[in-house]
């Protein structure tokens, strides 16, 4: 037991020396730093546009940069409906706002992005070392399900590291484009917000493993990936849709504890209370990874 | 002697129509040996050395690698392979790379860096340790991969093609390298080049679709003890002064060679002795004298055997 960890810590250890040598990793976090750093910038104009129209209806001037009114903001439905949008839960936004408004949105943003940027980088892990038969060089001297389960470790490192970095971008957008903004409780709300996403992207980390193992394709695993991502998404639609359609039921309900955007609403609680929902989500990515091991270590490599 | 490696009866088809690429392989290979595996193309060498390393499964019989089947945990460390086709990363540097499977051999970081270095030492790399492995040519690439195969002391090694695109000179280095290893570990080598195996290998393995077809020492399969093939000038060689002088032993003339077969338990040195007077005397001059057949002529005897 005690070696086939260790193996699996050898392995993860190599996925991100060579995501960092084919510069795999740093495309990652500049697509992570540019995506958050550009929708955050958007989100601020959007709230630059909202406050500047209170301002002339309470006939006030108008600030350069947005966060001065946000209270005002508030108490009006617009910012507000917005924001049950993005929680997905109206009972929830009062707790939410305990965080800065920018930190909301880089949750939300994250848990719309990182599923699919994660996915798309982790997809072609095993099945570029099946193409390649490079996989072979390590599967003579540890188990099959140690190079699997390494090289989700090693993805979830990857993503881990650039979504930290993604709370940087974030963190500047609020200091250099907005007002009031707290430099710490931003950066602590980002963090907090940001593990968050993480724990929901290591759910379709995992399906992309599962695609990446099914394939000696990177191309189709992609492919895959990306499409099994989407998926989850059409399907929790459906399942929102049905249980608003006809009420809540065994089958809706069911469907949605069994997909990871049924535990989002969890990951928008105060506290502690999310973790139980993250824990949820980094368990689907085991077992999505262990579904893809289970082809793996039956294949031919 | 015991073996290191033996297949029993295996079997393996990579698709119902195809024929199948080992057909009830059972073959062995002795323990700190220079083992070559020989055939044609499509012979199932691959396939053989894939079933060791665990790449792909038996659908029937035994592989047993090491003295049990392959079960990478029990062969931590013992069982060095050099896949053919199989690449190194080409943004990584040989050191990286080689350090990486040393400590997944079950060598710790320190004592894995100083092998990396060893092995490399050893092909001649030393100095190319921290280029990048796509920057290299394709014949330091090739013995990048070798190292790779013998990095951690493995004791068994399976090289598929190691001199694959190498030129004379760097086939010939690759070769010191690999007879250094003599004695040390259990090394099966895979190769076209039959001259080649012939000068490194104790023991030889051939087969031809899927099955084994002759598997020996090198004088048994060569008939070192038993052949000795005399190339000869022009001149009439004295065939009825040989078989009266030679009883028992099988003498045939083809292409000016005189190819002598000794009974068993016969004094090839001193039948030897007798030809090269006869055919002195004959004045028929004698251009080359080799114990026993070539591989390759062996090897195409057998294949063609195997096909009528």
């Amino acid at each position: 037991m005690r070696g086939s960890l260790r193996d699996v810590a050898l392995v993860a250890r190599f996925e991100v020396v060579r995501a960092i040598r084919t510069w795999r990793a740093l495309a990652l976090v500049v697509l992570y730093l540019v995506a958050t750093a550009g929708a955050g910038k958007i989100f601020v104009e959007l709230l630059s546009t909202m406050e500047t129209a209170l301002a002339h209806t309470l006939r006030v001037p108008p600030t350069d940069r947005p966060g001065a009114m946000t209270a005002k903001l508030l108490e009006g439905e617009e910012l507000r409906s917005m924001l049950e949008g993005m929680v997905g839960d109206p009972q929830l936004v009062e707790g939410v706002l305990s965080h800065p408004l920018l930190a909301i949105f880089h949750l939300w943003l994250g848990l719309l992005l990182v599923p699919f940027f994660a996915s798309a980088n982790a997809a072609e892990s095993i099945s570029g070392d099946l193409k390649t038969r490079a996989v072979r060089w390590e599967a003579h001297r540890t188990g099959r399900l140690e190079i699997v389960f390494g090289r989700y470790l090693g993805q979830a490192g990857l993503t881990l590291a650039a979504s930290v970095l993604s709370i940087l971008a974030t963190w500047i957008v609020g200091m250099v484009f907005m007002v009031r903004q707290p430099p710490l409780g931003l950066l602590v709300s980002l963090a907090s917000f940001t593990v968050r996403a993480w724990a929901f992207g290591m759910a379709f980390v995992g399906l992309a493993m599962a695609c990446s193992a099914l394939t000696a394709s990177p191309a189709w695993a992609r492919v895959l990936a990306i499409g099994a991502a989407a998926g989850t998404w059409v399907l929790y639609g459906i399942a929102r849709w049905g249980s608003e359609e006809w009420g809540a039921g065994i089958v809706w309900d069911a469907l949605l504890q069994a997909l990871p955007q049924g535990w989002m609403r969890g990951l928008w609680l105060p506290g502690v209370h999310w973790v139980p929902s993250a824990f949820v989500c980094l368990a689907f990515g085991l077992a999505a990874t262990s579904a893809g091991a289970l082809r793996f270590v039956r294949r031919d490599l | 002697m015991s073996d290191a490696l033996r297949f029993e009866g295996v079997g393996k088809r990579y698709g119902r129509r195809l024929p199948p690429a080992l057909d009830g392989l059972a073959c062995r290979f002795p323990q700190g040996a220079i083992c070559g595996l020989v055939g044609p193309n499509g012979a199932g060498k691959t396939t053989a050395f894939s079933l060791v390393g665990g790449f792909l499964r038996a659908d029937v019989g035994k592989v047993e690698v090491l003295g049990g089947p392959f079960d990478p945990f029990r062969l931590k460390g013992r069982l060095g392979v050099l896949p053919q086709d199989a690449e190194l990363g080409d943004r990584h540097t040989p050191h990286e790379i080689l350090a990486h499977l040393a400590r997944l051999g079950g060598l710790p970081r320190v004592v894995a860096e100083s092998e990396a270095d060893r092995a490399l030492e050893s092909v001649n790399l030393g100095g190319d340790r921290e280029k990048r492995v796509g920057a290299l040519s394709h014949g330091m690439r090739r013995r990048v991969a070798v190292a790779a195969a013998l990095v951690g002391r493995p004791e068994l090694v399976l090289l598929d093609e190691p001199t694959a695109g190498l030129d004379p000179v760097q086939a010939a280095s690759l070769r010191k390298v690999l007879d250094a290893r003599r004695g040390t570990c259990t090394l099966v080598v895979s190769s076209h080049d039959l001259e080649e195996l012939e000068r490194l290998c104790d023991w030889i393995v051939m087969i031809d679709r899927g099955r084994c077809v002759r598997q020996g020492t090198i004088a048994e399969v060569t008939g070192r003890t038993q052949v000795i093939e005399w190339t000869l000038g022009p001149g009439e060689v004295p065939m009825q002064e040989l078989e009266a002088a030679l009883e028992g032993h099988s003498l045939r003339v083809e292409d000016r060679v005189l190819v002598q077969r000794a009974p068993d338990g016969a004094d090839l040195d001193a039948a030897s002795v007798v030809v090269a007077g006869a055919l002195a005397r004959a004045g028929v001059a004698i251009r080359q004298v080799r114990r026993g057949v070539s591989l390759e002529r062996r090897f195409l005897d057998d294949a063609g055997k195997a096909r009528e």
